[in-house]
């Protein structure tokens, strides 16, 4: 969302709501419709029901642990919505084999876009399944990266941890998907389940 | 950007199916719904969640069943934000007024605690002030708890019932007698 200089940051926001909670709506319409998209991505529609709301809710109660020397809220959003997330391990399992099933893109788009479009469906339900079984930490971070265009900092900033440990992250699930593409070569090393420590948003 | 995530990107699920946007009604309802539960927080500045310097670690041979045990039949309030899912077992923080309790899976790798359902004893009970102990009992008692002592007045000064939870950990809930009288003489 464009804003103009006169307009303040949710730094300023967060810090007048301390005074005026209903100041705090001023977040809720930057950063909502970011954060239903973003949710929907991960478990669709259905399992995303309800959890915009747990998101700022539990932003709202915990805004005296914002940053305010950041006037962006939107990565620490992105870090409880993921933390909301884990809850719903599940249904995003469920959400990602449904997506592997996609029907193909219909003729009537133009032509450049159906080549783009079957040439992702193609390789879809193998990435689907590589990311199903990404460790969660991985997942997150690959997502925030290549879903929702974050950086590295703004990522490290959501899920509370080192930027190194999101480069390293990224490093090791990128090479993972890049043995769906190039399955000849990939050995016996198998997307491993097992889970890293989550961020820890405010600890 | 163009690099090895490409496909990746292309494939993200509102470019696979454009034509299925969100709907600017779940947006506005869920608005509606936060604001409410805002102003019902009421003013003042906010409170900075702290960690009490002493605070045990339950464990559960099912901590997710322990999870929802606890927050549905004696009112605990999870710290959403601070869960955390390992493949191999869950941990939550559960807050009752100043008080935090931790729960986590029982076993050798679990820092070696045990739930009573497997050591066959309870070897610590948790005490709990709670602010009206008789709608306290209430719900727990219709919820399903294992009341191991009745709800009663003490001789020093609390009114207290016991209960055991879903693994057999006892719980001690009271109230100061003093505030049992400030609460039945305002209603």
């Amino acid at each position: 969302m464009e804003r103009s200089d006169a307009e303040p940051s949710d730094a300023a926001v967060i810090a007048a709501s301390f005074a005026d909670p209903a100041a705090f709506a001023t977040i809720f319409d930057r950063h909502a419709a970011t954060l239903l998209r973003f949710l929907v991505r991960r478990v669709g529609p259905d399992a995303a029901d309800g959890l915009v709301g747990e998101s700022f809710r539990i932003a709202f109660e915990r805004r005296s642990s914002f940053d305010c020397s950041r006037a962006n809220a939107r990565p620490w959003l992105y870090g409880i919505a993921t933390n909301v997330l884990a809850k719903h391990g599940r249904a995003e399992a469920r959400r990602f084999a449904a997506l592997a099933r996609l029907p193909r893109p219909s003729a009537d788009a133009p032509d450049d876009q159906v080549i783009d479009q079957v040439a992702a469906h193609e390789l879809w339900p193998r990435v689907a399944a590589t990311i199903a079984a990404l460790p969660p930490g991985e997942r997150d971070a690959l997502l925030l990266y290549a879903w929702e265009d974050l950086g590295y900092e703004d990522i490290a900033a959501a899920l509370g941890i080192p930027v190194g440990t999101v480069r390293s992250r990224l490093n090791r699930a990128r090479r993972r998907l890049r043995q769906v593409r190039e399955p000849e070569e990939a050995g016996g090393e198998q997307p491993s389940t097992h889970s890293e420590d989550r961020g820890r948003i405010g600890q | 950007m163009s690099d090895d995530l490409d496909p990746l990107r292309r494939a993200r699920p509102d470019r696979l199916q454009p034509d299925d946007p969100i709907d600017p009604a779940v947006l506005s309802d869920e608005r509606e719904r936060f604001m409410s539960t805002i102003d019902q927080t009421g003013t003042g500045p906010g409170t900075e969640r702290r960690t009490p310097s002493i605070y045990p670690r339950l464990a559960y041979r099912d901590e997710v069943a322990a999870l929802e045990y606890l927050t549905r039949v004696f009112g605990f309030r999870e710290w959403r934000e601070s869960r955390m899912e390992h493949s191999t077992g869950m941990l939550a923080w559960l807050e009752v007024g100043d008080g935090v309790v931790m729960i986590g899976r029982a076993g050798r790798e679990h820092h070696d605690i045990s739930s009573p359902a497997d050591a066959g004893a309870i070897t610590c009970m948790v005490n709990v002030y709670v602010d009206n102990v008789d709608a306290h009992y209430a719900r727990a008692a219709a919820e399903g708890a294992r009341i191991v002592m009745p709800l009663e007045d003490m001789f020093w000064g609390d009114r207290r019932y016991e209960a055991l939870d879903l693994e057999g950990h006892r719980w001690h809930f009271g109230e100061r007698l003093s505030h049992v009288r400030e609460r039945l003489d305002e209603s």
